[in-house]
């Protein structure tokens, strides 16, 4: 552990003053009123005594979700003895849910995969380390050689810090409690995201500010709302249409702010104009009645914040879902103003961070995308040949095709049945490797496991044994890795509100588990490209714009030179500012941030916690809220981004004159920043070293002059650009009501049909209209069911299931249904049922009598628990047009006693 | 899928979960056990519990073991017992199977009784092991007697049928306040004696049931759920109250019959050891048996 | 006497059944599994606007009614007010479970036959009577914050700072002052209150 933090915490947390602490943190913030002068005598010489001799406090961020909450390890020995309170992280305040306070226990736990082990026969056996990465590397480079690299599937997982993710848009939580109004669509972050929720909480109690929850259950955030709206599934347009009529109808909108920053809210007034409140009764099942109240408390009560996660993603229209939620929050003009925004909750601790970092199927790391200057960037970034690179595919055009998704990649496997045709490369896959990732934890289960069946090779990576290796019949070639846990090693971690944090490595790896990444790196040498790999973290930029290797630097430091390598060529969402040393800066003084706004204090002046991207330059002190013109870039301000030309259709898509971030020298909209515009648009002249030096723009800069001026401008690299409420490039230019494939609604149905069919996305053939027109789904499986996450799981369980005292929670499997519903069908409270879907698989799960679900519209809370078998088996058929996510949110079931 | 559960490892460690999920007590359970303490419709039997095990419970049962031998001590310094000869004919009244369930449930009992007591004054020894012992052995004593209570419930039922005799002894208390030898209304038992028969038999039961309820904690009955309508903890209140009352009286009664066998009557006790009982002491205090056996030409 | 009533307080308004504090309890002192000192429960589920969460530990009562039951006397009351008691003393009789209002002692089936061990409760992170912070203490009782100076676990882990802990006029004025911000929405007290201490 460095030296400051040591310094830090026996001054702010000494244990004397630890007390004290607790007291002065004043009324509302008050942690735990642990608080009297009566109470905190002076303590005795015996009771000083420190249980653990010798033990050293390390800083680090729990793995269970994207809050990022902090974790204090005490370490004895290289033994962590204790879990030690994070009193003073800016986001958690020392706050756990069950996950989190049970940290402790990933590395603990005693059912931990051990050593290597693989499969033959259909026996499991112990190998040894270089046994295994040997067959495995031999397979892989044969399958290459003889099938093409499209054969491998790689899965990588939210789960890896970002330098692992990288080797293989929101505002700040505290934020929220500006809000004078929350509504929350399709989320619960009651139980999925508990430390988070106190800020919500408090927001009630700061401003007295209104809650609103829209679920198809009345869930644990529900519970402490202000109104809630029990809405059908998969029909959240529709709702926000029906906000949209009133508030257009009343003249509520923000109308400077649309014609300064929005494009083509025409069009969405059009379409609300059809969405009475009545009509969005009969498609929603809201009354009217209620709908008009919501609207008028959110819209009378500003800034209002509008929430979502999975509730609103995981449908088969889940794009048009969370553009449909911006528009609403544009046409109130609670975009970009502090206690407004949107916030997406994301679910794993390092999903912003892996998602940035191009764990994705359509993209490079840093959204680059995946055509052929991106892969040059980074093949130069990297300091390989381009042709390389090229050469490692079948052919070039292959590098710019979108991989398969985590939701579809079974259909690729040969032998598995499926009408979907696929496209990959003129082969099947083979193999899958999967490091970190719950695979189990998408729809149609059944599929998954057919998948899996007919590999010819599986590995599998991680501290726990993964379901997956369970699950399949294989008998031959799967193996299982012991990964280490994130504990065990120590990265960058980027939290739900976009800001880094440290992940301190705790303990040396146990057993014989290895850091995901010497895995890789392993793997690498034996399939002959480590130098290359690894190359770039021995490489620097220089002031002209040229790339080097740093003299005399012979071997790398993980992580920390990783995290350096991405703070270089990551420039799209502006992560320069993110290197290794600043980040473990914040992360060692947590208590010198304010829990609101995150801004620093003291020697931390100036910037924000974690460096909310986009933070610019190395000195830039990141954003904590996007698209906020109310403040000047330097201090973390901006408009929309130009990302999509100049005009469309004669329509200017820059901003209009007079809005732009506070202190810039342009005082209306312009264009994002290249080589070419940049003398024009900011009214300067570059040298002719300066102009030699710069890349052609701003995301390809490497000597960061562009940056520089822009800084100096107060100006925003990407430009200050309308939002767009029309996406001209999608199939449904305004986002547009479809009813999902198995709709209880078979009238709607017809009126709002699913998308056509959509061939090769993501190289596999996508059903739509065609499973939805094929039957009546809802005469023989009359019942809605949603899957949902309970606060004692995440992402499959796998971890939390290892867990003894988590999985005494809820040991079982089980299915909230509404007691009327059960009892019409003999199902007891605790009883045994059958859940049937139309995909023709079913499942037996404990019935659980719960009146937080309507009767004939019960949603299934499931998630695959301890013991019993996965929802997911019976989720049905259904993947979002754009991302291809699954529907599991609105889905048809029926149900039977057991 | 049957392989979800042989195979995932995790589920070792579950097994012993599973009943902490379903305790009654602990679990789900727990709620409803919370909100009926002291409710205004409910019989508030923890706060009467409370109230009686902290004030009353142990000064009454000190009551009883002091005050009961008290009141025989006066007995028998005032009256004195009554002696029979023993070398009279005597009458073969207990058979071998009489006898063994009888020395089953007396041994039971000589264990039961004292460990009751240490737990009851737990704090006077202690506490800690020899408690825990006493505790131990309170329960594991309950198992023969448990075994023995309803064959010897069977064999004395017909005898320990109240009738017109039992008023006439309760009137003068069996003779047992004057020194006089007068013949006594009485069948094979006397009043008294079909007194204890009921309190041993009976509360016996209720002693092994309630006993268990505390024993066991936390188990499943839904048909006792139903039946008394409420919850396990307020069974298990009720059942540590009905456990002591019945204390107090089979306590009572268990020193009277001793004080009878062993005092009162000199050398009744060999009666049940050797099945014989004297033909004088039939004669006199269970005159009514003693006809009836005239009569059968037994004498 | 003047030290200050050390007392739990969940606010009911804030709980959010997250499970963090009895997990928490369970990690810190590690626990056998079966045991949980700390329990979140949840009434009237699904019922909006009576559908409530709190959590349910020792609440440490004034005149504590465990202590009062104990036939062999092994409770005793801290200075401070928290409720403690020996576990070599405990023969495992469950008066104290009887007596409880909250439900709090719980005992493990470690003997044969099923027989019940000595009873473990919430100790308010204060250890037992044993050596403060010794191996032997930590084993029977967890560990010994309050004697460190550190808060107790569950408290200080609550995600939502729902739950408090510490003496009893601090903790009543938090409440009372989010009481007031909520605009007089949520009871009065939590639940419980009136049974543990009076309303003292």
């Amino acid at each position: 552990m460095e030296k400051t933090t040591e310094r830090a915490l026996s001054t702010t947390v000494g244990r004397r003053s630890f007390l004290k602490m607790a007291a002065v943190a004043g009324a509302f913030g008050a942690t735990s009123a642990f608080a009297s002068e009566k109470v905190t005598r002076a303590a005795t010489e015996e009771e000083v005594k420190n249980p653990f001799p010798g033990s050293k406090k390390v800083k680090t961020i729990c793995t269970s979700c994207s809050v990022g909450c902090g974790v204090i390890a005490e370490v004895q020995n290289g033994v962590w003895v204790r879990q030690e309170v994070a009193q003073d992280h800016p986001i958690s305040l020392g706050g756990h849910c069950c996950k989190g306070a049970d940290m402790i226990d990933m590395v603990r736990s005693e059912v931990r995969l051990k050593y290597p082990m693989v499969k033959e026969n259909g026996q499991w056996k112990r190998l040894s380390w270089d046994d295994a990465l040997n067959r495995i590397a031999t397979k892989m480079a044969e399958l290459k050689k003889k099938d093409g690299p499209d054969s491998v599937q790689f899965l990588g997982s939210a789960k890896m810090s970002n330098e692992q993710a990288y080797y293989f848009r929101k505002n700040s939580l505290g934020d929220i409690q500006k809000s004078k109004s929350i509504i929350i669509f399709g989320a619960n972050p009651a139980v999925n995201h508990p430390v988070g929720f106190q800020h919500f909480l408090k927001a009630k109690e700061r401003n007295n500010s209104q809650l609103i929850v829209i679920d198809p259950r009345f869930t644990k955030t529900a519970a402490k709302a202000d109104i809630f709206a029990q809405i059908r599934p998969g029909t959240d347009i529709p709702f926000m249409y029906g906000m949209l009529n009133i508030i257009f109808k009343n003249g509520w909108e923000d109308k400077e702010y649309i014609n300064d920053r929005v494009f083509g809210m025409d069009k969405i007034r059009d379409e609300a104009a059809k969405w009475t409140p009545e009509l969005v009764a009969d498609v929603t099942g809201v009354p009217a009645e209620k709908l008009i109240q919501i609207t008028t408390l959110y819209a009378k009560n500003r800034p209002g914040t509008l929430i979502w996660a999975m509730g609103l993603t995981q449908h088969s229209i889940g794009t048009s879902n969370t553009r449909m939620a911006p528009i609403l929050q544009l046409a109130l003009g609670n975009m970009g103003r502090a206690g407004g925004g949107t916030n997406i909750l994301r679910g794993h601790d390092n999903v912003q961070g892996a998602t940035d970092m191009g764990c994705l199927a359509d993209s490079l790391p840093g959204y680059y995308g995946l055509a052929a200057g991106s892969w040059k960037y980074f093949a130069k970034q990297w300091g390989v040949e381009y042709d390389y690179i090229a050469s490692q595919f079948k052919d070039p055009s292959w590098m710019e095709k979108n991989g398969f998704t985590l939701a579809r990649w079974w259909a690729g496997v040969a032998g598995v049945k499926s009408d979907d045709k696929i496209e990959n490369a003129g082969t099947t896959l083979k193999a899958l490797v999967v490091m970190g990732n719950g695979i189990t934890s998408v729809a149609q289960q059944a599929k998954i496991k057919e998948g899996l069946d007919n590999l010819e090779m599986i590995v599998l990576a991680d501290p726990f044994v993964n379901e997956a290796a369970i699950l399949t019949d294989k008998k031959d070639n799967v193996f299982i890795l012991p990964a280490a846990t994130q504990f065990e090693t120590s990265g960058l971690v980027v939290a739900t509100n976009r800001s880094a944090q440290w992940r301190y490595k705790v303990v040396e790896p146990l057993y014989e588990s290895k850091p995901d990444q010497e895995i890789m790196f392993e793997l690498a040498k034996r399939l002959g490209f480590y130098e290359q790999y690894t190359k770039a973290m021995l490489m620097q930029e220089t002031r002209d714009g040229k790339l080097e290797m740093i003299p005399e630097k012979k071997a790398f430091q993980w992580p920390e030179d990783a995290t350096n390598e991405i703070a270089r060529i990551i420039k799209t969402i502006g992560l320069t500012g993110w290197t290794a040393e600043r980040v473990k800066k914040h992360t060692d003084n947590w208590h010198m941030f304010d829990e609101v706004t995150g801004a620093g204090m003291g020697p931390m002046k100036g910037e924000f916690y974690g460096l909310p991207w986009p933070c610019w330059t190395k000195t830039h002190g990141g954003s904590p809220n996007l698209y906020d013109t109310s403040i000047p870039v330097s201090q973390g301000g901006m408009g929309f981004r130009n990302n999509f030309g100049l005009e469309k259709d004669g329509v200017n898509l820059l901003a209009e004159k007079g809005s732009f971030p506070k202190g810039s020298k342009i005082e209306t909209g312009y264009p994002e920043i290249t080589k070419e515009n940049i003398e024009k648009v900011l009214g300067i002249t570059l040298t002719e070293e300066e102009k030699a030096a710069c890349g052609a723009n701003w995301k390809v800069d490497n000597s960061g002059i562009l940056v520089q001026k822009c800084m100096e401008a107060g100006v925003c690299p990407y430009g200050n650009a309308k939002a767009r409420a029309i996406v001209w490039n999608f199939p449904d230019h305004i986002p547009m009501h479809r009813e999902p494939l198995h709709s209880p609604r078979t009238d709607l149905a017809q009126k709002y049909p699913a998308y056509p069919d959509k061939p090769n996305h993501f190289r596999v053939m996508t059903k739509y209209i065609s499973v939805q027109s094929a039957a009546d789904y809802a005469k023989d499986f009359p019942i809605n069911m949603v899957t949902g996450r309970l606060v004692t799981m995440n992402g499959a369980g796998i971890e939390n299931r290892a867990s003894k005292y988590i999985a005494a929670l809820t040991p079982e499997m089980f299915c909230d249904i509404h007691p009327d519903l059960a009892l019409k069908h003999g199902i007891r409270n605790g009883g045994m049922m059958w859940v049937h879907s139309p995909e023709g698989t079913k499942i037996k799960v404990k019935a659980k009598y719960s009146h937080s679900v309507l009767t004939g519209n019960f949603p299934a809370g499931t998630k695959p628990y301890a013991s019993g078998e996965s929802v997911n088996t019976v989720t049905n058929y259904g993947y979002d047009i754009i991302t291809q996510i699954p529907e599991t949110k609105g889905g048809l079931c029926r149900i039977e006693k057991a | 899928m049957r392989k979800y559960v042989t195979l995932f490892i995790a589920l070792l460690s579950l097994a012993s979960v599973a009943y902490a999920a379903d305790s009654q007590i602990w679990g789900e359970m727990r709620i409803q056990n919370i909100l009926g303490y002291g409710q205004e419709e409910s019989w508030k039997l923890g706060p009467l519990f409370t109230m009686l095990q902290h004030k009353y419970f142990a000064w009454i049962f000190l009551g009883v073991l002091i005050g009961v031998p008290a009141a025989f001590f006066i007995h028998y310094k005032i009256i004195g017992p009554k002696v029979f000869p023993h070398s009279e004919k005597k009458y073969y009244a207990f058979n071998l199977y009489n006898r063994i369930i009888h020395q089953v449930a007396a041994v039971s009992f000589l264990v039961i009784i004292p460990t009751g007591f240490i737990i009851i004054f737990g704090d006077f020894f202690g506490g800690g092991t020899f408690v825990r012992m006493a505790k131990n052995l309170h329960g594991i004593f309950t198992i023969p007697f448990t075994i023995v209570v309803i064959p010897m419930a069977l064999m004395w039922l017909k005898e320990a049928l109240f009738n017109m005799d039992d008023i006439k002894w309760f009137m003068i208390l069996g003779g047992y306040l004057s020194k006089e030898k007068k013949p006594i209304l009485a069948g094979k038992f006397n009043a008294g004696q079909k007194m204890w028969y009921w309190v041993a038999i009976l509360g016996g039961i209720t002693m092994i049931l309630s006993g268990a309820f505390m024993y066991f904690l936390d188990f499943k009955m839904e048909m006792l759920h139903n039946l008394t309508g409420m919850s396990q903890i307020d069974m298990l209140r009720a059942a540590a109250i009905i456990h002591n009352v019945m204390g107090f009286a089979v306590l009572a009664l268990f020193i009277t019959h001793v004080y009878m066998s062993m005092f009162a009557i000199k050398g009744a006790v060999h009666s049940i050891i050797t099945g014989y009982v004297e033909e004088e002491e039939i004669k006199i205090l269970h005159s009514t048996w003693y006809k009836k056996l005239k009569d059968q030409g037994k004498f | 006497m003047d030290y200050a009533r050390m007392k739990f307080y969940c606010d009911e308004s804030r709980c959010i059944e997250c499970d963090g504090c009895s997990i928490a309890c369970a990690e810190a002192h590690e626990l056998p599994v079966g045991i949980s000192r700390r329990k979140v429960v949840t009434i009237n589920e699904g019922i909006p606007g009576r559908e409530m969460s709190t959590s349910i530990a020792c609440m440490h009562c004034t005149d504590a009614p465990c202590e009062q039951v104990c036939p062999v006397d092994c409770f005793y009351i801290r200075e401070d007010g928290i409720v403690l008691h020996d576990k070599d003393k405990c023969i495992g009789c469950g008066y104290c479970l009887y007596a409880c209002p909250f439900g709090a002692p719980q005992f493990p089936r470690d003997g044969a036959f099923g027989a019940k061990g000595a009873m473990d409760k919430c100790t308010m992170c204060a250890g037992g009577p044993l050596e403060t912070n010794s191996e032997k203490e930590r084993h029977l009782y967890g560990q010994n914050r309050i004697a460190e100076g550190k808060v107790p676990v569950c408290a200080a882990m609550c995600s939502t700072k729902a739950l408090l802990v510490g003496d009893s006029e601090s903790v009543s004025n938090v409440y009372r002052a989010r009481v007031m911000a909520r605009g007089g929405k949520g009871s009065n007290s939590p639940y419980g209150w009136d049974k543990a201490y009076k309303n003292q």
